[in-house]
């Protein structure tokens, strides 16, 4: 990694180009921002196409690119099982949510949960368990953000990380939904731009032959190489590998930041048409980093190991560089640059969307609804969430930084992605499909989901790395993925809570919420059909 | 335009709607596409992932050189999600749309498909906002 140690010319230009158009974006929807609607829900403007690129944005982050290439480079077929379950998710959030979480909700995913509940008690817990699924997924991201720039421009980890967290900050608090939106499209555009041309690079090494590629890819191992084409050497525990899938074709229906994106559409219909806008990109995504993942194992070979670092996170980059022409040469430069410009905007994008979410939970649900009690204005509301996104933007960088390098990201993403399974949907789908649910139902789905996640979590493995690390949890439990005992609990309680407790109807009705979940009579309207124009 | 909305909002009686028909026959159609589907795409994730986990000799079996049974299962998924996506999007255009507008038809005012309905939609509504009052 020594060539990384100064700074890279190449890499800074084109970080400036990503941040001075994202930044006009930013100016631009400043000059647009009108209320609440505009801040959260971008005026509900947002088209289906529009809204299918922001949700890759939104989604496919730092993990996706750098993270899974890195999986597949080290441990081959394993890595592309987490490109698979990422994808299927998109099914969960279509058939369960996405169109009814249009309907049905205003700004948060506790809109939703709380319609017809008992508001206080039902908003808290939804609050919680968005602030608790924002908290471990921004601070992975801020992480990340710091050693890979660190790594590809050669700044320092800390000062890459406050620069990450401040460029964030800026779009949220200054262009809220609407600058985020745009930054999530314009970083799905690089970000496939740049997996395609990397892809075609790779294919073109291959004679344009897909088979080649796995081929070369065995020829390139090694007697230490953990690399194979066969399940079995990432997760190498039958149990955990199930639980992983569990959590993660479930987890993505339970992420806040993607859910509130069906909030930016007009109507039930551009919403339906963005998830499938998604997935189409999203899996043309995932598929082509076979290419990149099985095409960095096929060019560096077993070499490349110990330069792609932990996790194997630099793998994409180096492999970017050994494409444009190796170490030195003007195009291997230029290329690993552009590769680092796509993931630092990838970074962005999906960290302001977890702010713009988190601070959605503190402003609208805990300081509006419930301190506040409806009373304040919707001025008010807007000046509290940049406030909240300020705070939780700065406490989120004040961790990465004193956490520094150490913090795993891996574990973090996967924590998140577990209380959003856990706790977040069980609640949600729920809420929406079962007349019985109740307040206590919501309540203690929530907080069982939240607290089976976190625990296990806590006496998992990872988190004990002893020198004997199969048996380094002090309660030598060994499941790494907690998905598998939490995402029943999280039921369970949902439905132990609702069958234990006798609550009398609220305001609003079952019979309100499932007529306007089914047929969006009644859902909140876009700006544009609001205006007389 | 918000303000006969606004005030038909609280008057909507979502009881009746519910109970009606229409209504009935668009929950139970979309059920009956939305269930099956959940069931089917679950299962065959899960059977994969099962493969995946306690089944590794059987993925790692080649089909052709380096192409294993684990690299065509996998792609299957991503047909699968495709193909279910498309399915689902024409189905909710051409059955369950306008099953709900048609449930929703006396409170409707969507101004999200002007041209055809706008006519009837708005004069429906004026009048179903008078009943109701």
């Amino acid at each position: 990694m020594t060539f990384f140690a100064e700074i890279n010319v190449e890499a800074v230009v084109i970080f400036s180009i990503v941040l001075s158009i994202t930044l006009g974006v930013t100016y631009w929807a400043s000059k647009r921002m009108t209320g609440a609607s505009t801040f959260y829900a971008a005026g509900r403007q947002i088209t289906g196409f529009q809204n299918g690129l922001a949700i890759s944005g939104d989604y496919l982050s730092a993990a996706s690119f750098l993270g899974i290439a890195g999986l597949i480079y080290l441990y081959g077929f394993d890595g592309f099982l987490y490109s698979i379950g990422f994808l299927v998710a998109f099914l969960t959030v279509m058939f369960l949510l996405a169109e009814r979480m249009r309907n049905a909700g205003k700004y948060t995913i506790a809109d939703v949960l709380s319609f017809r509940l008992r508001e206080r008690p039902a908003r808290t817990a939804a609050a919680m368990g968005t602030l608790a699924v924002a908290a471990f997924y921004l601070i992975a991201q801020m992480v990340g953000a710091g050693v890979l720039i660190q790594a590809l421009v050669g700044i320092d980890f800390s000062l890459a990380v406050v620069l990450t967290g401040a460029f964030m900050l800026c779009y949220v608090i200054f262009g809220g939904m609407l600058a985020t939106t745009w930054v999530q499209i314009i970083k799905a555009v690089l970000l496939m731009a740049g997996i395609l041309v990397m892809s075609l690079f790779v294919l073109e090494r291959v004679g344009f032959n897909p088979i080649e590629l796995f081929n070369r890819a065995e020829d390139n191992t090694t007697a230490e190489s953990t690399f194979s084409l066969a399940p079995g050497t990432f997760l190498s525990s039958p149990i955990d590998t199930v639980s992983l899938g569990l959590a993660l074709v479930l987890g993505t229906a339970g992420l806040p930041h993607i859910l509130m994106r069906f909030f930016t559409v007009p109507n039930a219909r551009a919403a339906r048409g963005s998830v499938v806008w998604a997935m189409f990109l999203i899996g043309g995504f995932y598929l082509l980093t076979t290419f990149i993942g099985f095409g960095a194992r096929a060019i560096m070979g077993e070499a490349g190991v110990e330069a792609a670092g932990t996790g194997g996170n630099l793998a994409a980059p180096n492999l970017a560089l050994e494409l444009g022409g190796g170490e030195g040469t003007f195009g291997g430069d230029l290329f690993l640059a552009v590769i680092a410009g796509v993931a630092f905007a990838t970074i962005l994008a999906v960290v302001a969307g977890l702010v713009l979410s988190a601070s959605g939970a503190v402003a609208h649900d805990i300081w509006s609804s419930i301190i506040r009690k409806g009373k304040d204005s919707e001025k008010e509301e807007v000046v509290v969430a940049k406030i909240a996104a300020a705070s939780i933007g700065v406490i989120a960088i004040l961790i990465a930084v004193i956490g520094g390098e150490g913090l795993n990201v891996s574990f973090m993403v996967g924590l998140a992605f577990a209380i959003a399974a856990s706790a977040n949907f069980p609640a949600l789908v729920l809420a929406l499909t079962w007349r019985r649910f109740n307040t206590m139902g919501a309540v203690w789905g929530v907080l069982l989901g939240v607290t089976s996640a976190i625990g296990l979590i806590i006496v998992s493995p990872k988190v004990w790395p002893g020198a004997d690390s199969d048996t380094g949890s002090p309660l030598g439990w060994t499941l790494s993925n907690p998905g598998i005992i939490s995402i029943p609990l999280g039921f369970l309680g949902c439905i132990l809570g609702t069958l234990l407790s006798s609550e009398r109807g609220t305001d609003r009705s079952f019979h309100e919420l499932y007529v306007r979940s089914e047929t969006g009579l009644g859902s909140e309207k876009s700006e544009k059909a609001l205006s007389p124009h | 335009m918000a303000g006969p909305t606004e005030r038909g909002e609280t008057a909507i009686d979502w009881e009746t709607i519910e109970r009606s028909p229409e209504f009935q026959e668009l929950v139970q159609r979309r059920r009956g596409f939305v269930i099956p589907c959940t069931i089917f795409f679950l299962s065959w994730y899960l059977g994969f992932i099962l493969l995946a986990a306690y089944a590794e000799d059987f993925m790692g079996e080649r089909v052709y050189q380096g192409l294993t049974v684990g690299y065509c299962l996998a792609l299957t998924q991503f047909a699968m999600v495709f193909g279910l996506g498309l399915w689902y999007l024409r189905k909710a255009d051409n059955v369950f749309d306008p099953l709900a507008e048609k449930a929703i038809a006396a409170y409707s005012e969507d101004a999200t498909h002007p041209g055809e309905r706008r006519a009837k939609g708005e004069s429906a509504g004026s009048a179903s906002t008078e009943a109701v009052r």
